[in-house]
């Protein structure tokens, strides 16, 4: 039984682990070597990292200008997802609100819509408010994708916060919204931590939505690698998988700073350890 | 006061997500173009092209045969993974944090690099398989291949999930009922049959509808591995976006979105059904 056990193991990690690697390997070579046709060779070069300050042939801006982008957008929809996740949890683990249980399934299932479904309204729409192309387009539909995810995650952590701590609050003559504000906010700071770590993964990687409102301008990062298909002088692979591996190291540390509440993360909280 | 708190995550959901469904239904009816313009209504014509085209019963297989090959293959491999890893054992942590490395690359990008890796010259698969003396397919130009090539890049970008949900149903049965079943001398695959597999089933059946309904949007990778307009690997939202982005038929295309919400919304009512029966029969 043993044995067995690891020969599931052994082989899974080594085939699972390989493209990884080859990622990592791929980045150190030059072009010529990353096509060749004999492909193991010893890496040889950083000039797939040092390429990625230069704009690539056919595109406008350097890696850089693309991963700001990414993070600038990212960055402040989770931060709008999560504060306004936060109140709705709130909301819905302290008052009796009618109708409470179908609100939530609804906003649930907000996440189940492929977003090459909705995105021809959102374009007209965006058209007609001038969003098509600018952060602040993405940011506002990538906040309203994660808000089934926050809302969902946070409320499973505010309702965990006994009650007694803001009743406690209000006695002393607290409002609620500072009883809120002093109490809950605080209290449910791991919560919003892990919320936003995953809100952040898929804001980060998000590529549908992206790639048909913002093809031009505020360009994110999986938009600018998949747009270099089809360039005339072939696929930079270094500097592919060199970007690559640079946006994705972000992710990675945030995963293993809240890896205790993973499996929550993934669940939008249906299942809690 | 305690709508104040509700409301506003309501009113962006309501203004993002719901108003374009109800503009999706009007679109659809009209022949709007992607470059603008004027468009009129035009009633039921661009259904009628949307079922009489043979291209969304060809999207509508492929997608369905897509969700279940994946999600079947990643529920296997990723419980037996996890029946393997559920013992402790020195690095288990770090190994299980590399293997749900997959899972938080993104798609496009990946995807992307997947095609060096497949290429049919230069790609290190090949490469490999002719070290060992076997054929070497054509994973990214073969019709009868493109689609088993895309779904194993699925394959292993989301076995980790089903993995990690896996083990915490496993880690949730409790330890006294293993060892009841060893005082009675149950064989180990009684054990399994009757007790592993049936107390880890609700949590499988709640990854195996989050996956589903994550399969069913597959786009990211065909967009990387073939593009959006190949007949053997076309998904549903790559259709959509075939239609709408390179045929600029705004209107067709939302009738095609109205048809594959129904769909799924109708999926999403039996995701959020079994969700809630399992949260009330845990409270």
């Amino acid at each position: 039984m043993k044995a067995l056990r690891w020969l599931v193991i052994v082989p899974y990690f080594a085939i699972a682990t390989l493209p990884l690697l080859w990622l990592g390997v791929t980045s150190l070579k030059t072009r010529e070597e990353s096509i060749s046709p004999t492909a193991v060779v010893a890496p040889s070069t950083i000039e797939g990292y040092k390429k990625l300050t230069e704009p690539h042939s056919g595109t406008a801006h350097n890696f850089f200008h693309y991963l700001a982008n990414s993070a600038l957008i990212g960055s402040l929809s989770t931060l709008a997802s999560v504060a306004l996740g936060t109140c709705c949890a709130y909301g819905f683990s302290r008052f009796r609100i009618p109708g409470a249980k179908d609100w939530l399934f609804f906003i649930l299932s907000t996440r189940f819509l492929p977003p090459l479904a909705v995105v021809l309204p959102v374009l007209v729409m965006y058209r007609e408010f001038e969003l098509e192309n600018t952060h602040l387009g993405l940011i506002l539909l990538y906040t309203s994708f994660n808000l089934s995810l926050s809302v969902w995650l946070m409320k499973g952590f505010i309702d965990e916060i006994p009650k007694a701590y803001e009743e406690a609050a209000l006695v002393d003559g607290y409002s609620r919204w500072q009883a809120f504000w002093r109490i809950i906010v605080p209290q449910s700071a791991t919560g919003m931590a892990v919320t936003a770590v995953f809100c952040l993964i898929s804001a980060w990687n998000e590529y549908g939505f992206a790639m048909t409102l913002n093809n031009r301008n505020a360009v994110t990062v999986p938009v600018y690698f998949a747009g270099l298909q089809g360039n005339i002088g072939g696929l930079p692979w270094p500097q592919i998988a060199a970007g690559a591996l640079l946006f994705v190291v972000p992710i990675v540390l945030f995963t293993v700073l809240v890896r205790k509440h993973l499996l929550r993360g993934v669940t939008f909280g249906t299942i809690k350890q | 006061m305690k709508y104040g708190f509700v409301a506003p995550a309501l009113i962006f959901l309501i203004a993002l997500n719901i108003f374009p469904l109800f503009y999706d239904i009007a679109l659809s009816f009209q022949n709007a173009e992607l470059s603008g313009g004027e468009s009129a209504w035009v009633g039921g014509k661009n259904y009628g092209t949307v079922f009489g085209e043979r291209k969304f019963a060809d999207a509508i297989r492929t997608t369905a045969l897509f969700v279940a090959l994946a999600v079947s293959i990643e529920l296997a491999l990723g419980f037996i993974l996890a029946l393997a890893l559920k013992a402790p054992f020195a690095g288990k942590t770090a190994v299980l944090t590399v293997l749900l490395v997959p899972m938080m690359l993104s798609p496009a990008v990946m995807g992307l690099f997947w095609n060096l890796i497949l290429n049919g010259q230069y790609g290190i698969l090949n490469q490999g398989l002719a070290s060992v003396g076997l054929p070497q397919p054509q994973w990214l130009t073969d019709n009868d291949l493109k689609f088993f090539s895309i779904l194993m890049i699925d394959v292993w970008m989301w076995t980790p999930f089903m993995m990690l949900i896996a083990l915490a149903g496993l880690n949730a049965i409790p330890k006294y009922i293993y060892e009841a079943a060893e005082i009675d001398r149950a064989s180990r695959w009684t054990v399994f049959r009757r007790i592993t597999l049936p107390m880890c089933a609700p949590i499988l059946v709640l990854a195996v509808l989050f996956r589903s309904t994550d399969a069913l949007k597959q786009f990211d990778l065909v967009m990387a591995v073939t593009g959006s307009n190949d007949a053997a690997t076309q998904t549903l939202s790559a259709l959509l976006y075939q239609v709408a982005f390179r045929g600029y038929k705004v209107g067709l295309g939302s009738a095609y979105a109205c048809v594959i919400l129904v769909s799924i919304i109708a999926l999403a009512t039996v995701f959020t059904r079994y969700i809630d029966r399992i949260q009330r029969s845990k409270a």
